[in-house]
């Protein structure tokens, strides 16, 4: 079946037509813009929920060669001769806290093994431990981002 | 060969869209009327309609406004329930969110709560006219005694939500409030245990209302206005009988029109017939109909943006149990009965809603003349008109009352002072 | 079926309008959003850190965006102040311009947003983001707006609940004026529970007092005494007639026991001397000089009858039960001198003989005596047997701090209505806020005043969670039983000492070692005759005249309960060659610019010669390597001495004067 390609019944008048188109014009501009507004209202502005990005203390208590696991954050945190370098926890597999056993990591739960830089060496893990980027806060605090994943390279100069 | 193509193309996208809309932008006769009638969203609409339908002064389209309210206050009331929270102080502090760091929070909020404001009005304002056209006579009896059901509905709903925000405004109204429905005999405390889930507002009350306000009350709201609306289609809008048309007179010479416009294939009963009409006093719904339709749609909208970006809906301190504010009001449509109240928990708080209500919902079975329906004051309906307007003045004047001219220990102010 | 137009012309011109309309007001809202308050603040930020020399900085700044909450479900707050102060906690923002200005001082090195927020300290609404709705000014239906800086130590007692704590010297003077100008008594007030204020009881006043003084005293007690603590009743004469008729008839209780007495033989030299032996100046001043801990006794003579004062010195206990006045152990004699003394001495030029006691007989004045009495509240703070204690009449200060400033009386006042303002006016100026108050006038200076309404503005409804609260406001009290129970009570050691931080402070020296400090002996001797440690300190305990049975049993007990582990480990076999190496540091230390050897040496410690009958050795050790531990502030000076140093030291001293003091005190150690 054809479309008669009539124009729409009732407005032979030009001008009509033009008042016509701006009304559904402005009406067809409103809805999108509804419709958008809608969505942007849904996008949450604040979180309730702990920082992605927080302050784990002062670069002292991290003392040279050390490597210290913060269980609340899931977090170890090491200070090396080159810098300060921050690995997560958790297990790749299925979210245990690995332990830090000798120079790598191991995971209690399925036998997941790591190097010192988190690479799988063995088990059921498919990838490595997720390194997070560490900076220094004006008040001279080591600051952890979640937000801001890193490659073991990552050191920080301190 | 890229002609086929091209054209192939076209066809194909034509074919997609007609399993969408079977029926595209109408352009025949035919056409409009099976937009009307093979259309999910629109077929409550006849094909045709009177042109005198068309006319504002004739309803001013007030049920329109009504139900376009109701989507606009579900529309709003369902994005706001993502930010929402049910519980005591949650409530409140969602309240903020939405004022602060929701992007539009506020404007969503100020327009659900004027369109509930208006929705009130609107609603009282089409029972008025209703009443003074005197369309509730028969065949359309029940259909009123829905209307007045509804409009309990809404003042229900407005009721409900009025508790939500959770501040000193919103509690201590609902503290009168459901006071005043604990002074109805035998079931009064009964009831109002029932709705605040307890003897004190708190969590469980918070919770009731919200349960009613969201989910209860809409849905039966939903229901009724469907078959309120279908009501109306079937039965037809008064005005029309009353604009006879020059073949009525030949009704001797030709057989009245039997054409029904019934959705149903078959049924035995006789269905309510449309009137003898003039077919050139008819036009199609699409596009007549849709138009202005379309046209209240959205001068309501915009008429709500206006008042939601120039008057912010009030949030006060959050609620306190233990300081009550002086004077306590009631939400404005229960301040007329609050005014009661005040002189008589009886009279105000049981006698005279309850008249009120029982009135409204036996009037078209008392009324029982059927001359006068269709035309707005016709002069056979002068007493009943008079009474009517007398005790809806009576009750508006008692609201003013309540809201303006009562401070302080409900004593009496000059508003102006 | 044709028909020409769908609409008249109007309703397109309407369509088109309500279209535009609708785009425009869409527009709008869409503006309005993104032209927020505080992305504009955000956007000047952004331009200030070009400003900012720091790398760091500009690294940190540059990632400014959006809204930053700070989310603290323990304390219900939800801060977001830092969208706007974007510079608070990053010291590179100094002297940057307002909002962007880094935090000032220390504060929020010890309070860090991320545990605190902001809102404990400064108030305000904090889920706001805007200037205006955050209340840093008054705001409708905010009920705590941003505290005035001059008032902010007020939060800072929400949580720092010590009666002094640090770095809020405002607070802390506030607390200290409501405990001793003991509100307390007619108030409940959170924090000051342990502390029972009490003016005397009231059971003997009739035997007490003239009844001359006794009407001046109602009228004003400050006219009497400056540092009184009861304030200003504002009793009209009537009031003042039958109340003063009503406490004279309070004559029950125990009789005096002053028959007998010789008053015409009564020696005031003897008296001046006895005076100046029980060393009453350490609590009682006279003429402005001498201690606070007792009233003033400048002009005693006005005030108390003379066979009363006779009973009371002699036993203070019995005819005032609660009293903190020791009890002396002197005989009739002496203390007919002392009160003669007294009662000759301290007097104004213008107080005649003593006036017979009366008895009342006006039932009707008795009655509207008692009424007052009543009325006024008395039995807050003095007991009367007469009349049954009905508990504090003033109302509980608990939550005043959350009080809802409109519901608090104003009366005629004209202040800005806040619960401060309310607090401060109440407290300075009692009557004269709205309706008649019963609270009498204490003569605050209105900047005693203020700091009092700081502290009780620190006092709010809700409970903090336990990890926020810090410090503790009262202080166990320290009750020993039996004997020496009884001992501490009658001679009121508390006054002047402390156990476990319980007790006056008018002795440096608190009691919870001493045991494992002093040797036996002396302590038994000292007590019975106190002499001075060191010569240049003036104060020195009082000659209390124990017998040798109360002596045994103070020195027996302290020995045996009061001691530290830590000092009676050491070993105390010394070789006299640690004796000899101790007596040459001590040269080379050189000690003796403080210390005397007999007498030759410096005034600023006590003298040594006889420190091996006095002290114990593990205490000396100890006290010799790290002095500052057990007195924080002392001139002793910590010399790092190895623990070898210290023992040879120890050793030295303890050989100094063992012989001798045995020698010196003759007689038998009790």
């Amino acid at each position: 079946m054809t479309n008669d390609r009539v124009p729409p019944s009732g407005l032979p008048d030009p001008v009509r037509r033009s008042l016509f188109a701006l009304g559904g014009l402005g009406l067809g501009a409103a809805t999108v813009g509804f419709l958008a507004a809608t969505f942007r209202f849904l996008v949450p502005n604040v979180l309730y929920e702990p920082s992605r990005r927080f302050a784990v203390g002062p670069a002292s208590d991290f003392p040279p060669g050390s490597g210290t696991f913060l269980p609340d954050r899931r977090l170890y945190v090491f200070n090396s001769a080159d810098g300060f370098y921050a690995i997560s926890s958790v297990c790749t597999h299925l979210g245990c806290n690995v332990k830090h056993i000798g120079r790598g990591f191991e995971c209690p739960c399925h036998g997941s093994q790591f190097d010192e830089n988190g690479q799988v060496v063995h088990g059921p893990a498919p990838k490595a431990l997720a390194w997070y980027a560490l900076s220094l806060s004006p008040r001279a605090q080591l600051v952890v981002d979640l937000d801001q994943p890193v490659s073991p390279e990552f050191r920080l100069r301190a | 060969m890229s002609q086929t193509i091209w054209t192939r193309t076209l066809t194909w996208f034509d074919g997609v869209r007609r399993s969408v809309c079977r029926v595209g932008w109408p352009a025949t006769d035919k056409d409009r009327a099976a937009a009307m009638i093979s259309s999910l969203f629109l077929h409550i609409h006849p094909a045709r309609v009177s042109r005198h339908v068309l006319k504002p002064t004739y309803t001013f389209a007030l049920g329109l406004i009504s139900a376009i309210l109701f989507v606009v206050l579900s529309v709003t009331g369902l994005a706001l329930m993502f930010y929402y929270v049910p519980y005591p102080a949650e409530a409140y502090r969602s309240m903020k969110d939405l004022q602060f760091v929701v992007t539009f929070g506020i404007v969503l909020r100020n327009i659900h709560r004027w369109s509930a404001h208006a929705m009130v009005g609107v609603v009282f304002l089409h029972m008025c006219r209703v009443f003074w056209t005197g369309s509730y006579k028969r065949p359309r009896e029940f259909n009123w005694v829905v209307g007045v059901l509804l409009l309990l509905l809404t003042l229900g709903l407005s009721f409900t939500g009025y508790l939500l925000p959770w501040d000193q405004l919103a509690f201590w109204a609902i503290t009168v409030g459901t006071n005043i429905a604990a002074y109805a005999p035998v079931v009064g405390d009964q009831v109002k245990f029932l709705l605040l889930g307890g003897h004190v507002i708190g969590a469980t009350t918070l919770l009731r209302f919200y349960v009613l306000h969201c989910v209860m009350l809409p849905l039966a709201m939903l229901l009724l206005i469907s078959l309120h609306v279908w009501r109306v289609r079937k039965d037809g809008l008064s005005g029309a009988e009353n604009h006879a048309s020059p073949t009525e007179e030949l009704a001797g010479v030709f057989p009245a029109s039997t054409k029904t416009y019934g959705l149903m294939a078959i049924s035995k009963r006789p269905q309510a017939s449309v009137e003898a009409r003039d077919p050139n006093d008819e036009v199609f719904a699409w596009p007549h109909l849709l138009y202005r339709e379309l046209l209240i749609a959205l001068a309501v909208i915009v008429v709500l943006h206006v008042v939601s970006l120039v008057f912010m809906a009030p949030l006060e301190e959050m609620a306190d149990p233990t300081r009550t504010p002086n004077p306590a009001k009631a939400p404005w449509y229960f301040l007329g009965l609050q005014e009661l109240v005040s002189y008589s928990a009886l009279v105000g708080g049981v006698v005279v809603p309850t008249l009120l209500a029982l009135a409204l919902l036996i009037l078209p079975y008392l009324d029982r003349g059927t001359s006068g329906s269709g035309r707005w004051f016709a002069p056979e309906r002068r007493i009943a008109n008079t009474i009517f307007t007398a005790v809806a003045a009576a009750f508006v004047g008692l609201i003013v009352i309540g809201t303006f001219f009562r401070g302080p220990n409900w004593a009496w102010v000059w508003p102006w002072k | 079926m044709e028909v020409r137009n769908i609409a008249p012309l109007r309703l397109h011109l309407l369509f088109a309008g309500l279209g535009i309309t609708f785009l425009l007001i869409f527009s709008w809202v869409l503006f309005h959003e993104e032209a927020a308050e505080w992305r504009t603040t955000q956007a000047r930020f952004r331009q200030l850190e070009g400003d900012v020399k720091n790398p760091h900085q500009l690294a940190e700044a540059a990632s400014v965006g959006g809204l930053r909450q700070v989310w603290l479900p323990d304390l219900g707050r939800i801060d977001r102040c830092e969208t706007c102060h974007l510079g608070i906690d990053d010291p590179a923002f100094a002297g940057a311009p307002a909002p962007f200005a880094t935090h000032p001082g220390t504060w929020l090195a010890t309070h860090p947003t991320g545990r605190f927020g902001c809102t404990p300290c400064h108030d305000g609404q904090g889920q706001a983001t805007d200037y205006a709705a955050a209340a840093h000014r008054p705001q409708p239906f905010v009920t705590r707006p941003m505290r005035p800086l001059e008032t902010i130590e007020a939060n800072c007692g929400t949580c720092h609940r010590a009666l002094d704590p640090t770095d809020a010297p405002r607070l802390a003077e506030g607390r200290r004026l409501i405990a001793e100008s003991g509100c307390f008594g007619c108030h409940e007030i959170p924090g000051f529970e342990g502390m029972t204020f009490r003016g005397p009881a009231l059971d003997s006043v009739g035997y007490k007092v003239r009844p001359a003084w006794l009407a001046s005293w109602l009228k004003d007690p400050k006219s009497y005494l400056a540092q009184s603590k009861m304030g200003n009743f504002r009793l009209s004469p009537d009031e003042i007639g039958s109340l003063q008729g009503f406490l004279l008839s309070q004559r029950m209780q125990v009789p005096l026991d002053s028959t007998g007495v010789d008053w015409k033989n009564a020696d005031t030299a003897n008296g001046r001397a006895l005076f100046g032996e029980l060393r009453c100046v350490s609590c009682h001043a006279v003429n402005g000089r001498g201690g606070t801990m007792g009233p003033e006794l400048t002009n005693i003579g006005d005030k108390v009858r003379r066979d009363w004062l006779f009973s009371y010195l002699k036993d203070p206990h019995r005819v005032q039960a609660d009293t903190p006045m020791l009890q002396y152990r002197l005989n009739d004699a002496q203390w007919r001198d002392l009160t003669a003394f007294l009662l000759e001495q301290y007097s104004s030029a213008d107080t005649g003989a003593e006036p017979p006691p009366v008895t009342y007989q006006d039932a009707r004045l008795l009655a509207a005596g008692r009424a007052v009495f009543e009325r006024r509240g008395c039995s807050s703070c003095h007991r009367l047997a007469a009349i049954k204690e009905t508990g504090r009449i003033g109302p509980s200060l608990a939550g005043i701090a959350d009080r809802d400033p409109d519901e608090l009386p104003y009366g005629g006042s004209t202040v800005r209505h806040t619960t401060d303002n309310y607090i401060f006016l109440k407290v300075l100026l009692p009557d004269t806020l709205g309706q008649p108050s019963g609270m009498p006038t204490f003569g605050f200076s209105p900047a005693d005043a203020a700091r009092i309404t700081l502290a009780l503005a620190s006092i709010r409804k809700s409970d903090l969670p336990a990890s926020y609260v810090v410090g503790r406001p009262a202080l166990v009290p320290y009750r020993p039983g039996g004997k020496f129970g009884e001992l501490v009570m009658r001679y009121r050691c508390l006054s002047c000492h402390t156990v476990g931080g319980f007790g006056g402070d008018l002795s440096t020296v608190p009691l919870d070692r001493i045991g494992s400090q002093l040797q036996r002996d002396y302590l038994a001797n000292y007590l019975l005759n106190p002499g001075a440690v060191r010569v240049s300190v003036e104060a020195r305990m009082p000659v209390f005249h124990l017998s040798p049975d109360e002596a045994k049993t103070i020195a027996d007990y302290v020995s045996m309960v009061f001691l530290d582990d830590r000092f009676d480990r050491y070993d105390t076999k010394f070789t006299s060659a640690e004796a000899r190496r101790g007596q040459e540091l001590y040269g080379q230390l050189g000690c003796q610019a403080c210390h005397q050897l007999g007498t030759k040496g410096g005034y600023v410690g006590p003298e040594l010669s006889t420190t091996g009958a006095r002290l114990k050795p593990g205490w000396i050790a100890a006290w010799l390597s790290t002095p500052q531990t057990y007195k924080p502030g002392t001139l002793q000076p910590d010399y790092g001495l190895s623990g070898a140093d210290a023992r040879a030291l120890t050793a030295y001293l303890t050989s100094l004067g063992r012989s001798d003091a045995a020698k010196a005190r003759g007689g038998k150690t009790p």
